[in-house]
């Protein structure tokens, strides 16, 4: 069985083993993104749009069309076939497979070149032609080295890129039956162009793709750099196209955008060398253009999925995404990789194919940061994450810990067990820089487990005196509920204390409701979305009762107030409204300490320097929420400039329960975020979620670094002056 | 509104981005200089280019890619080009027309400079209008590439591996 067709746990497992394919994708990453940044500015310069707007404008375009889609069948159908082409929808894979292999047999055709073509990757169209005599040859050089190796694309642009030179080498060497030099990449380019030359010229029929089809005229684009699409449209004498209904665009205009945003996106080009636009059969010769259904009208009926239809398979959102850097495309997707690969597997292939992948997504949103049609693709694979818990592939201690996390009075017995636990830890000595030194299996050894405080951090909040205030702000005199978050406040307490005593600085006073408890995100994270709502219930029960504004020093806890309740209540018009009354007033601590409680610049400037640096939260930074970026406050407040951090807005790895259930998934991320904050030089990190701070210092004290790792409002509290 | 020779300038530098490089020349006359200045072997010229130049080999009526399949040198005539991408646009319907562009090595573009226009929207508007054109017609900018074996960027695969851009005054 080929690496990418074994089952999911041993893709997985062959993926993490490979010690090259990490650094050789977070390479590929790195400059992807400095190449496209470039392409995207200077795009943005000449047009004078933002990015965002001109991704907004052509989504709108695919939109309007998708929901108009039979009538731009209609018309692309009525158009091409005037120009000579035959227009055939098929619902299934298996239809437009036979459809092929059936021209195919009544033309005495038994060998078909192709140009590189995802849909014919998804309907495996190689290997179901070869069971009935024919032979397809992929001629795209990526694409070639794949079917020499018997394997599926890795990414939906650059389709080999996990193999090595070395392994191409071998392949080719085996292949053309001569040695080959893997430092010589361009004699195996080279190599590439003889070994396929008499396929062209034999083939009877050649196969492509299309980028777009072009309604008002019943045309085809496709994009390609190698030259050898064109080949495969010249010599034969039937020409294939296999698309995705999704792929019909109304105009040339049109087609136009899709290129502003295409080239850019996948290979930060301005123009791929070769756009050809192919209107209608050439003379004497047959062209047959498959549209392909395969679960798309049923994407468009889904609600939340349908906007998945607008891809343009750019690639963009793998080579932002950081599970990805870690396991490449053999393990992140099945036939579509990626991001979008999580979605539409489970459309095209089944949620099973889908089950083990969506699994590793961390649900930071860079995807959709760089997607050039703005597809919602965090909040999708979320829905396929729901999907794949109902359907039985969430594993038995997952299901477990979130039925215990549920039950607030339970979870709290527990913590007070684990908190007494630790306690004993720290006096028989298992207690080291706050971290139990615990035998762990090799796979979590990259982590160490946090030592609980003795005290909750509602505790420390009571069992104080209320602080004197720093100065007038507009929240002063009133009053504010502090929603502590159940991880910071019994593994991160003095982040819980350290919030209140900023508001209290602001010269507002604190209440903590009682019984308080979870937000529902870790349920809902998971997918398990009847937990996530009882979760949620309570917490709004809770917090319902007064008409005060909440805080809290979790973002998390904020996104899934604001973004994820309305999902969980969109079929329950009253639970949607009281959760909606309820996150209206809640307030993230950073937003709150520029907003009502705005504290002075310099305020908490105490001579101190420190070198430090911020990790920005990322699923604030990437929904591109001010509140993202603390560094800036801290300056503000402290006049202490943060040391430059690079990729200060990439996942450190925590990623909810991903992190457990895929240990190198999490240990591989954060790995790659604390080689950064060591390269900065600083001695104290400071970023703003619960869970990246617990994750940041658990990663940081197994692999010995050296800075402290601290919520910013603890930085920040530590500078306020004493109370008297 | 650029000038002539703004747009032209903006158009070599997109090519030269393109890996592709940029002549001036006065006539087709100088186009013929250049090519066969560049080898000893006669260049494959396309139906276009052939009715200015009237030399040349023309692609084989009968079997016109394996007749002129990896010629050092081709020379074509484009319809337009386009400065923001350093595109030229080939109009080729048959293919007779194409095998110049699809199979020499190093490929002469020929385009007069004023055919040159600002944006792709221009190209792509005109084409639009075009039925007869747009039966096979390709953007190309640079030469043919991959970055296929470990995203090493290597030019010429299937393609030309040089292509120049032969722009008449
Ligand atoms: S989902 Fe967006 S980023 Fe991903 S391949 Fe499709 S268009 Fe590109």
């Amino acid at each position: 069985m080929s690496a990418s067709t074994a089952p999911f746990k041993v893709r997985y497992q062959r993926s993490v083993g490979d010690p090259d394919l990490k650094p050789r994708l977070l390479a590929f990453q790195r400059s992807w993104r400095e190449s496209r940044d470039a392409q995207v500015r200077r795009l943005e310069q000449r047009t004078e749009q933002s990015f965002h707007e001109l991704r907004r404008d052509f989504a709108a375009v695919k939109d309007s069309t998708l929901e108009r889609i039979d009538d731009y069948i209609a018309e692309f159908r009525a158009n091409a076939e005037a120009a000579g082409a035959t227009v055939v929808e098929l619902s299934t894979a298996e239809e437009a497979v036979s459809y092929i292999a059936a021209i195919c047999q009544s033309r005495g055709i038994d060998l078909v070149v192709k140009s590189k073509s995802m849909v014919s990757e998804e309907i495996e169209l190689n290997h179901e032609l070869e069971q009935q005599g024919i032979t397809a040859i992929e001629t795209d050089l990526g694409e070639w080295l794949l079917q020499l190796a018997e394997e599926r694309p890795s990414h939906l642009v650059m389709p080999a890129i996990h193999q090595k030179r070395q392994y191409v080498a071998e392949i080719l060497g085996e292949e053309l039956g001569r040695e080959f030099d893997p430092d010589d990449i361009p004699a195996m380019v080279a190599s590439a162009r003889d070994g396929l030359r008499r396929h062209y010229l034999s083939a009877g029929a050649g196969l492509t793709g299309a980028n777009a089809l072009i309604a008002e005229t019943g045309s085809i684009m496709v994009v390609t750099n190698e030259g050898n699409m064109r080949l495969a449209t010249s010599l034969p004498e039937v020409h294939f196209v296999t698309a995705g209904i999704e792929k019909l665009i109304p105009t040339w205009a049109d087609a136009e955008r899709q290129l502003q945003l295409l080239p850019r996106s996948a290979t930060a080009q301005t123009l791929s060398t070769y756009t050809t636009c192919i209107t209608g059969a050439q003379p004497g010769k047959e062209m047959h253009i498959i549209l392909l259904d395969n679960g798309r009208r049923a994407m468009r009926e889904t609600d939340t999925i349908g906007d998945a239809l607008r891809c343009i398979r750019c690639g963009a959102c793998a080579n932002v995404c950081p599970p990805y850097q870690i396991v490449g495309g053999h393990t992140f997707g099945h036939i579509y990789t990626g991001a979008i690969g999580l979605v539409n597997t489970t459309f095209h292939h089944g949620v099973d194919h889908a089950a083990g992948p969506q699994g590793l997504c961390v649900s930071c949103g860079a995807c959709q940061t760089v997607c050039p049609v703005d597809i919602p693709l965090p909040m999708q694979i979320l829905e396929v994450r729901q999907r794949a818990h109902e359907s039985g592939h969430a594993p038995l201690w997952e299901r477990i810990a979130l039925r215990l996390w549920a039950k607030p009075r339970l979870f709290h017995h527990l913590m007070g067990l684990a908190a007494a636990g630790s306690g004993i830890g720290r006096l028989v000595g298992l207690v080291r820089r706050d971290h139990l030194r615990l035998p762990l299996p090799r796979r979590l050894r990259w982590r160490s487990v946090p030592a609980l405080p003795l005290r909750s951090g509602q505790t420390l909040v009571k069992s104080r005196p209320p602080l004197q205030p720093l100065t007038e702000t507009p929240s002063a005199g009133r009053t504010v509920e502090l929603f502590a978050q159940c991880l910071a406040d019994r593994l991160l307490p003095t982040a819980v204390d350290s919030a209140a005593k900023l508001i209290e600085a602001g010269g507002a006073s604190i209440n903590l409701p009682d019984s308080q408890h979870c937000c529902g995100l870790p349920a809902f994270d998971a997918g398990d979305w009847d937990t996530a709502r009882r979760m949620a219930k309570h917490t709004i029960e809770t917090l319902e009762g007064s008409e005060h504004q909440i805080v809290t020093p979790a973002p998390s806890c904020v996104i899934s107030m604001q973004d994820h309740w309305p999902c969980l209540f969109q079929d329950d018009p009253e639970w949607r409204s009281r959760a909606a009354a309820v996150s209206r007033r809640v307030h993230d601590l950073a937003d709150w300490l520029e907003g009502p409680g705005r504290l002075p610049d310099g305020c908490l400037s105490n001579g101190d320097s420190h070198a430090w640096t911020a990790h920005r939260f990322c699923q604030a930074s990437n929904r591109n929420d001010a509140r993202a970026r603390i560094d800036q406050l801290v300056e503000r407040l402290t006049g202490e400039t943060a040391r430059p951090l690079e990729e200060p807005d990439v996942c450190c790895g925590f990623g909810g329960l991903t992190s457990l259930a895929a240990p190198e998934v999490g240990s591989g991320i954060l790995e790659r975020k604390l080689a950064c904050v060591a390269e900065s030089g600083c001695d104290t990190l400071i970023t703003n979620n619960p869970g990246c701070v617990i994750h940041l210092r658990a990663g940081a004290n197994a692999s010995g670094a050296r800075h402290h790792t601290l919520h910013y409002a603890d930085f920040l509290a530590a500078r306020l002056p004493k109370n008297p | 509104m650029n000038t002539l020779s703004d747009r032209t300038a903006v158009f070599a530098e997109g090519l030269r981005a393109a890996q592709g490089e940029l002549v001036a020349c006065r006539s087709w006359d100088d186009v013929w200089k250049h090519a066969v200045s560049l080898s000893a072997e006669r260049p494959a010229v396309s139906p276009a280019a052939y009715e200015y130049l009237k030399q040349g080999d023309l692609p084989d009526v009968n079997d016109p890619l394996r007749s002129i399949a990896d010629r050092a040198i081709g020379i074509t005539q484009a319809q337009l080009a386009i400065a923001e991408t350093g595109s030229v646009l080939l109009i080729e319907p048959a293919p007779i027309d194409r095998a110049v562009s699809l199979l020499t090595k190093h490929l002469i573009v020929a385009i007069s400079e004023q055919d040159i226009v600002d944006e792709l929207a221009d190209g792509f508007g005109w084409l639009a209008q075009q039925p007869q054109a747009a039966a096979y017609a390709t953007f190309v900018t640079g030469p043919s590439r991959t970055a296929d074996i470990e995203r090493s960027l290597t030019i010429g695969v299937q393609g030309p591996s040089r292509m120049t851009v032969a722009v008449l005054a």
